[in-house]
């Protein structure tokens, strides 16, 4: 057995049955090694969101075999699988970053708070994570005080807070501007460096796909999918 | 302060931020808390009428009476004696009697005769006045079957006695009985040992004690009917009335949780992507459940508390203040009286608190059910 973080072997997912029947994974093969930093590409409704919702314990695969952190997931409880997304994971979401009705440094503390962490010292966690994504003055306003980007990486400081070992990111930089969406792939860059921390993110942007260690392309045509090492 | 806490408190406050959810929660919680207040004034309501109506009872009646356990007579003896010397709070009246006939106006009728120790006029009542047609200031004549030898031959011994007043009936009693103090009744009957004894109190609040007052005095052969015995129609009808009146007017209870269900449904439905959020960074299901709950019981129990407070606060002062007359003299009372007890407050905190706990049930569930990625998949 490797140490790899994430392995899939002949994962398959698809939507609805009958005549509507959508085959969106098709016997997906992927690896990924502790500390990898990798990108997942691919044109709109190829399945990229899908596979980052395998891999976060949001949905379960129709098939195949999926194993996290050395473990087959399907062998894990609902409490496990619940205990496992909020400590172990951090997941960046395309939509809906941040709860309308919590301050951002309360958004980010969510995640310690459901751990059973007292707030105060989930809240100073939280000041710090939202310091380290540059949004130290914004710490106490709502999420429709901040901007899109603001929001965005709100949710980054949430996934992150945690310390999890695998951050999974659904386009995170989509909102950004490019001098944003850089200055967020350094801290990713930073946290693989200090604390081996290993990610999976889908993004649009080539040239911050290029950054990371490997970029898996989903093509949806073939089966296969395609991987390319930069 | 657990998450849940948290978040439950931030839903329902809102915290200065009008959000919907506060708004909404508002609205079910005035229904909660009107619902309550409602009940409980209602309740107060009918505590203070039947307060009143047993207190004239209580006012106007026997408290107790004492009577054979079988045969016509109580056993002799000085126990009387007795209990008159140990009780002097106790108004203690004795009566002998058997039957009579009456004669008066145009009729002729079989009568009870009681001779009552202690009273000084000739009453009879509502059954004998009405047979005989008689009423106060009227006259009749008792015949008794002792008899005595005229010059005609032996007849039945008469008295001829002006009738003083007409006697309220005794609940349950349609004998025709005519009162008379003891001169007259041992002038037309051989007296002998009393076959009833009426107790009253002379503090008329202490009516419901005084059967069991004297219960423990009694010699073998005497049984005390108390004071819930001798009413115990007309109390058994209150005690119904306010079980329907309370059962119709929890009704209110209901409409007010049906509301605080819809409520909580319309929020578990709006805050649906929220609640897929919390899940996803591992809220479990159990946990999405009891955060409803406590959202409904936070609307809802704190409402029922509210309108508790407020109802029963509402009742007592408009008691004290007699702010609601009645027409003088059509009620035995001069204002319409609350009376809030600790019972009924009681009983509607818990009614509120199980309809709250009914209506988050089911939204809380669903909630807690809800595929997390449909919630989240979506902008
Ligand atoms: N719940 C669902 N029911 C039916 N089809 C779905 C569902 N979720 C996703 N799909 C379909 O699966 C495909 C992949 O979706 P997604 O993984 O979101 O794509 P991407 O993130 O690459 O744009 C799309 O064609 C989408 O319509
Ligand atoms: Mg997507």
């Amino acid at each position: 057995m490797s140490d790899a973080l994430v392995i899939a072997r002949g994962v398959r997912k698809g939507y609805g049955s009958g005549e509507r029947r959508v085959e969106v994974l098709r016997d997906l093969d992927l690896e990924v090694a502790r500390g990898e930093m990798l990108a997942v590409a691919g044109p709109s409704g190829v399945g990229k969101s899908t596979l980052l919702h395998l891999l976060g314990l949001l949905d379960r695969p129709d098939g195949g075999e999926l194993l996290l952190f050395g473990s087959d997931v399907a062998a894990l409880s609902v409490e496990e699988r619940a205990r496992w997304r909020n400590r172990r994971i951090g997941f960046v979401f395309q939509f809906h970053a941040l709860l309308p009705e919590f301050t951002l440094e309360e958004n980010v503390a969510m995640p310690l708070l459901i751990a059973g962490q007292p707030r105060r010292s989930a809240l100073a966690t939280a000041a710090e994570q939202i310091a380290a994504v540059g949004l130290g003055h914004r710490r106490t306003h709502f999420p429709d005080e901040l901007s899109g980007g603001e929001q965005q990486r709100g949710s980054v400081a949430r996934a992150l807070v945690a310390a999890p070992e695998l951050l999974l990111a659904d386009e995170p930089t989509g909102n950004l501007d490019a001098a944003n969406a850089e200055a967020l792939f350094e801290t990713f860059e930073e946290l693989h460096l200090s604390r081996g921390l290993t990610s999976v993110i889908v993004t649009h942007n080539e040239a911050l796909a290029g950054r990371c260690g490997r970029t898996l392309r989903l093509t949806g045509a073939d089966v296969e999918v395609g991987c390319s090492r930069t | 302060m657990s998450v849940l806490g948290f978040l439950a408190g931030r839903y329902l406050v809102g915290l200065g931020r009008r959000t919907h959810v506060a708004t909404v929660s508002a609205i079910s919680f005035g229904a909660m808390a009107l619902g309550a207040a409602a009940l409980v004034v209602t309740l107060a309501l009918l505590e203070g009428f039947q307060a009143t109506i047993r207190a004239q009872l209580a006012e106007a009646g026997v408290h107790a009476v004492l009577r054979p356990t079988s045969g016509r007579t109580l056993p002799g003896g000085d126990w009387l004696a007795k209990l008159r010397a140990r009780h002097p709070e106790l108004e203690v009246r004795a009566s002998s009697g058997g039957a009579v006939w009456c004669l008066g106006g145009d009729a002729a009728v079989p009568a009870e005769l009681e001779a009552v120790d202690g009273l000084s006029r000739v009453e009879v009542n509502r059954v004998l006045a009405a047979q005989l047609g008689v009423g106060a200031g009227s006259e009749l004549t008792i015949a008794s079957p002792k008899l005595v030898l005229t010059p005609l031959g032996p007849l039945p011994m008469r008295r001829r006695v002006a009738v003083a007043a007409v006697s309220a009936m005794r609940p349950g009693d349609d004998r025709a009985v005519v009162l008379v103090p003891t001169r007259i009744g041992a002038a037309l009957l051989d007296l002998g040992a009393p076959n009833t004894v009426e107790l009253r109190a002379r503090d008329v609040t202490q009516a419901w004690r005084v059967a069991s007052v004297v219960q423990a005095e009694l010699p073998k052969g005497v049984e005390v009917v108390s004071f819930a015995e001798l009413n115990r129609p007309l109390l058994a009808a209150l005690t119904l009335e306010r079980a329907m009146i309370g059962f119709g007017v929890a009704l209110v209870m209901a409409v007010a949780a049906l509301n605080l269900l819809c409520n909580l449904a319309l929020l578990a439905a709006e805050k649906r992507a929220d609640v897929a959020l919390l899940a996803a960074i591992g809220l479990p299901a159990a946990r999405i459940r009891r955060l409803f709950v406590a959202l409904g019981l936070g609307v809802g129990a704190l409402g029922g508390v509210l309108g508790t407070l407020v109802g029963g606060v509402g009742a007592w002062l408009l008691d004290r203040t007699r702010a609601l007359p009645l027409p003088r003299g059509v009620f035995i009372v001069s204002h319409v009286p609350f009376r809030v007890t600790p019972g009924a407050v009681a009983t509607v905190l818990a009614v509120s608190l199980a309809a709250a706990l009914l209506a988050s049930l089911a939204p809380a569930r669903a909630a807690a059910r809800r595929n997390v990625l449909e919630g989240l998949r979506y902008e």
